[in-house]
């Protein structure tokens, strides 16, 4: 790459920096490849198109139709994805030229920042356990406990807004840092491995989640269901352009916002935020230094913790209002695709962001094509598994895209085994 | 030479480490002989049965129950397990932990009984020790496969933490080809063939490219969660002839299946747990026995020492990888087999449960199987004590084998000394 630069012209064209911007480049292709790969998924198991091709060799047109029928499914699926997740050219056009129908054409953006604001701060709190070394895999179980903490304050103390908010979203950081705590202390002490003990905590979590919404303290009065009460408007996260538009974008994305440049100024300027990179890339360094590594693994777990309890709280403050015995549950989760996310975005805040607003564009599109096609949501996740599978090996990419100059950066773990 | 064990026994930390399971063992003991004991009122009774399940129709034999107080019984089994804590204590015995696994299953009986304490002889809250044994036997096996293959694979230096996914893609699998074909050996070809393909992804990924192991074993156990809803509701739910959940039948050892209590939980199963049971001995006797075992432990706790005697250290991940996987596989076709139908989430995550098993049974095949035992065992109960009376919410007992599980890694229980490059990607100099 050295001698690359001192040969090209002194401005290299955007083609060439592109190429040579290894995260971008590299995480652009793996998305391609998932998309790629979705594609045959769905192919795959769609009747009408595998029928389409069970004849082929009986007509010369046959194979023209079957393919026409192949790409008619897989465009009707990803175009149900995009104008679900993104915009609607055909509505845009229309409310451009009647000037009306604007809540409509821009429901689907509203509700991609909607779901990307809680994924986005849950992601970042993945992404500064990552560069520490230290894989949070617990973090839906911390946004859930976030979620519940969320809901007791907002729904049983009443104050004035101004004192309300914070507390509820403060009420959300602790509860991410109880469930956090546990596998830190656990970690620093004895040496359990974080990854099975967060993962346990994740199904702890969720049947707390039921025993808490069942609980006379926190269970919608009059409900026999496992529903919470409704908080208080004044610890509601309001929407952006008020409830009149009907867009759900709330307030949320100020908190997305501040998280982002927190987590800028942590990692790239706090002094603890210096220990937490040490001690991801070099631990042996980082304790020859003087970093007392069982004070960065408690921490860590800290703030990883507590941005996911956030991320929890956020979620139900500026959408539902309240949690239920579904919440963050299954395909509504947010603790596996943060990781993704943390991955794709190389764990830097602004590509956790790109990564955020992608993958909730994912699955906002996602439902819209389950509701148009049929095509299980699913498919949502399938895609992003494949391309964190790929964005963790990168150099299995550069092999099949045979790029050379790319430098490509081995994602690592601090700990390998069990490390007890 | 009883000299030198006698000044190895006061500095090991392994020495401190038993000091402090015989002291759990106390307490536990004490706990179950004052609250599953001395609390409970004397007019309680608790009623155990032993009516065989699975040999209902034409039963062997017939034992009448069993009813005894549950105060002093109670506090009976309580002062064993305070008996053989301080045993261990005293004694430092080398098989510390097979005792504290005693204690665990006198915890758990003594729970059972305290449960189902009724007043006076005459019960209808009653446990039949035969069903609970059978329940927890099948659930104990499919642990069983989980752990043996974290055995192969963690033995060689290769975290396989895919078990789950892997027994996703064998039940997924298992229950079509079995409902297509109505025949349970091809199904379990087809789930180890499936489990073997996601070792080998798991195997090229991380030893061919080096990536972190414990990252792609979630995102690969991400990825069948996903896939296996998706097929679900794209090919079985319109379908349900391919998802029919045949159980596999019981295969009833002549005579030994007529043995009290101890026939239909050991002598009348599927053939999976017997095929298990030969899996153990095999896994056993390779892995300690024969050159091939020597090799692969080799190669788990120094490869390059191994490379430098000419073992080919990747070959020797790949294979045992890839023969974990298909372990695994055949446990996800032995969930479906005796669970039932396959939903998607069904296996709860048991794949993670049995890579505890693995870890509190020492990276040995006999200790996984005796860990995969007393899972299996508070599994079960954790999912069916809510028909008794006991005064903890189902979502409190749910949590039970999860909290165990964590309990288990940290340590807390005694800590425990993985393969010395177990997760350690291996580079060639």
């Amino acid at each position: 790459m050295s001698t690359e630069s001192i040969t090209t012209a002194p401005r290299a064209s955007w083609w060439r920096r592109l190429y040579t911007q290894s995260p971008t480049l590299l995480a652009g292709l793996a998305i391609a490849l998932g998309i790629v790969v979705g594609a045959f998924v769905i192919i795959f198991t769609s009747p009408v198109v595998l029928r389409s091709w069970r004849h082929i060799f009986s007509s010369g047109g046959a194979i023209l139709s079957a393919l026409k029928i192949t790409v008619d499914n897989v465009g009707a699926a990803y175009r149900a994805m995009f104008t679900g997740s993104v915009i609607s050219p055909t509505l845009l056009w229309h409310s451009l030229t009647t000037g009306h129908g604007w809540t409509t054409t821009l429901t689907p953006l509203s509700e991609t920042l909607t779901y990307a604001t809680p994924l986005l701060i849950a992601s970042i709190g993945v992404g500064i356990a990552f560069q520490t070394g230290i894989f949070n895999i617990g973090a839906n179980g911390q946004a859930q406990m976030g979620g519940i903490g969320g809901a007791a304050v907002g729904s049983m103390i009443h104050v004035p807004m101004v004192i309300h908010l914070p507390l509820t979203l403060l009420a959300g950081i602790l509860g991410g840092v109880l469930v956090g705590l546990v596998p830190g202390l656990l970690k620093a002490y004895t040496g359990a491995h974080e990854v099975i003990v967060t993962l346990m905590f994740n199904y702890v979590v969720a049947a707390f989640l039921i025993f808490s919404v069942l609980s006379t303290a926190l269970q919608q009065p009059g409900q026999s269901n496992d529903i919470s009460r409704t908080i208080d408007a004044s610890a509601q996260l309001p929407p952006l352009f008020g409830v009149a538009s009907g867009l759900r974008v709330s307030y949320g994305i100020f908190v997305a916002a501040a998280v982002i440049v927190f987590a800028w100024w942590f990692l790239e300027r706090s002094s603890l935020g210096f220990e937490f990179r040490v001690t991801g890339q070099n631990p042996q360094a980082a304790r020859a230094s003087g970093i007392s590594p069982r004070f960065i693994i408690i921490a860590v777990f800290c703030v990883s913790g507590g941005l996911a309890g956030l991320a929890g709280t956020v979620q139900m403050q500026s959408t539902t209002h309240y949690i239920d015995g579904g919440f963050l549950i299954g395909n509504a989760g947010i603790g596996f695709t943060a990781i993704t996310v943390a991955l794709l975005g190389r764990n830097k805040p602004v590509g956790i962001m790109w990564g955020a607003l992608l993958f909730a564009a994912l699955g906002v599109g996602g439902r819209a094509m389950q509701a148009a096609t049929g095509i299980p949501l699913d498919l949502a996740t399938i895609i992003q598994s494949f391309v964190v599978l790929l964005v963790a090996t990168p150099v299995m990419i550069t092999e099949i895209f045979r790029l050379r100059n790319v430098e490509t950066q081995r994602i690592q773990l601090a700990t390998q085994g069990w490390g007890s | 030479m009883s000299v030198a064990l006698e000044a190895s026994r006061v500095t090991t930390p392994h020495d401190r480490r038993t000091t402090t399971i015989g002291a759990i063992m106390i307490g536990l003991g004490l706990f179950i002989a004052v609250v599953f004991g001395l609390v409970v009122p004397s007019w309680a009774h608790s009623q155990l049965t032993f009516d065989p399940i699975n040999t209902a129709v034409h039963a062997p034999w017939h034992l009448g129950a069993l009813t005894v107080e549950t105060r002093w019984t109670d506090t009976l089994l309580g002062l064993v397990a305070v008996a053989l804590g301080v045993e261990v204590v005293l004694r430092h015995p080398r098989r510390a932990m097979s005792r504290f696994g005693a204690t665990s299953i006198l915890f758990l009986l003594a729970l059972l009984l305290w449960a189902s304490r009724t007043s006076g002889p005459a019960t209808v809250n009653f446990v039949d020790l035969t069903a609970v044994l059978v329940g927890s036997s099948s659930l104990a096996m499919v642990l069983i496969y989980g752990s043996l293959s974290g055995v192969l694979c963690e033995r060689a230096g290769v975290v396989n933490i895919a078990i789950e996914g892997q027994f996703i893609a064998g039940a997924f699998l298992g229950s079509m080809i079995e409902s297509v074909t109505n025949n349970f050996w091809l199904a379990t070809l087809a789930g180890a063939l499936a489990g073997a393909f996601f070792g080998w992804i798991l195997a090229f990924l991380a030893l061919r490219y080096m990536s972190d192991q414990i990252i792609v074993g979630v995102v690969i156990v991400t990825l069948l969660a996903a896939l296996s809803s998706y097929l679900n509701l794209q090919v079985l739910t319109p379908y349900p002839q391919f998802n029919l959940g045949n159980l596999a039948p019981n295969l009833a050892i002549p005579l030994l299946y007529k043995i009290p209590v101890l026939g239909p939980v050991l002598f009348n199963q599927t053939g999976f747990f017997y095929f298990a049971i030969v899996l153990i001995a095999v896994i056993s006797f390779g892995l300690f026995r024969t050159r091939w075992g020597l090799r692969v432990r080799a190669v788990g706790e120094h490869p390059k020492a191994a490379e430098s005697v000419g073992i080919n250290v990747v070959a020797t991940r790949y294979r045992n990888v890839i023969m974990g996987g298909a372990v695994a596989g055949i446990g996800g076709v032995s969930f479906m087999a005796t669970q039932g139908q396959f939903q998607p989430g069904y296996t709860s995550g048991f794949g993670y449960i049995a890579l505890a098993a693995l870890i509190f049974g020492r990276w040995t095949p006999s200790g996984a199987v005796v860990a995969s035992v007393l899972f299996g065992i508070s599994s079960y109960l954790a999912g069916n004590l809510q028909g008794y009376s006991v005064p903890i919410p189902t979502e409190i007992l749910g949590m039970f084998p999860y909290l165990i599980t964590i309990a288990v890694v940290a340590g807390l229980i005694g800590r425990v000394r993985p393969p010395a490059a177990d997760g350690v990607p291996y580079q060639r100099s």
